[in-house]
């Protein structure tokens, strides 16, 4: 190939369509992305107050999530079967004393063998770690529609826990 | 005949289709499920709460339109301006959440969740700037200019 270097010129060229062509595919992207919005049927409100708090509730309004407070004293209370979302080798890490491993990348693999001794009516509290635990509300939605009735998330749920200095099993105490 | 004109042709043409591919990709889940992909954008904690909603509106028809243009070899020099930037933006937001300990949905292909922000994830977003790079330099450096119409 020949190759030849590009005259100031040219790279000012470049440069000029560059500039215009970015303009209009962002405003290409902007003028298609709002008229689908509008016209669709799941469309979303442009401009919308959003928390973790309003997207943690299932379809019929319930709430989903639970507070350190009151997950502790399902626990104390042995009330409760807490299922970690994590990955296993986090899970292997540091876990919530007795609680059981759903990997919710494995869910699909794993969920018959973790949950096949848990009766519908149980109270689950699924957690993960992280303020925006996407794992654990992945998992209790999957669980709502397996059929248990009382799922909740604990957010945030391994660092919670193990900040309150409630009883957990961590790689070290082996 | 095999020359480096024809080689370089078919390696310009090669990156162009791997990221039109993967920006394709991306968009297709996240153009029919704007809600959960707006969760996605939140849970990055990146952005002010007004501009999720835009941005979960805007930014898969973005992705699309620089994936087509890009396989299509069509207005280069504003597409690949476009590639490299977000590319850039996603190996920062990335590495900004996995550097803080966040445990979230990558939502880089899908919207479906199941695949946390890793390593992996952004190593794969540098191997794509990569090839952006490359032509980015094919567009902008002393080779002659083919496909930049």
């Amino acid at each position: 190939m020949q190759l030849q270097n590009k005259t100031p010129k040219t790279h000012r060229r470049l440069l000029g369509q560059a500039a215009w062509q970015c303009g209009v595919i962002f405003v290409l992207a902007i003028s298609i992305g709002a008229s689908v919005n509008q016209f669709r049927n799941n469309g979303l409100p442009v401009f919308a107050h959003r928390s973790m708090r309003t997207s943690l509730k299932t379809p019929s309004g319930a709430r989903l999530d639970i507070s350190l407070t009151e997950a502790k004293k399902l626990f104390l209370q042995h009330a409760a079967v807490f299922i970690d979302a994590r990955p296993k080798k986090d899970f292997e890490k540091g876990h919530i004393k007795g609680a059981k491993s759903l990997p919710w990348h494995d869910v699909d693999q794993q969920f018959i063998a973790v949950t096949e001794n848990i009766p519908d009516n149980a109270t689950i509290i699924t957690y993960c770690d992280g303020q925006a635990c996407e794992l654990s509300r992945h998992l209790a939605n999957f669980l709502i529609d397996a059929g248990f009735l009382h799922v909740r998330i604990l957010l945030n749920g391994w660092t919670k826990w193990r900040d309150a200095h409630l009883p957990a099993e961590q790689k070290d105490d082996k | 005949m095999i020359n480096k004109k024809n080689i370089s042709r078919f390696i310009d043409t090669g990156a162009r289709w791997i990221l039109g591919v993967v920006f394709i990709y991306a968009s297709y889940d996240k153009l029919f499920h704007p809600q959960a992909f707006a969760d996605i954008i939140y849970h990055y904690q990146i952005l002010p709460d007004r501009l999720i909603n835009v941005t979960a509106i805007f930014l898969p028809w973005l992705e699309l339109l620089t994936g087509i243009f890009l396989m299509i070899g069509f207005w280069m020099p504003g597409t690949i301006i476009w590639c490299n930037f977000l590319l850039v933006v996603y190996i920062g937001a990335l590495s900004f959440n996995l550097a803080r300990g966040l445990d979230i949905d990558c939502g880089c292909f899908s919207v479906a969740g199941g695949r946390s922000i890793n390593i992996e994830t952004i190593l794969w977003d540098v191997v794509f700037l990569a090839l952006s790079i490359y032509l980015f330099i094919v567009v902008f450096g002393s080779k002659s200019g083919e496909g930049t119409k």
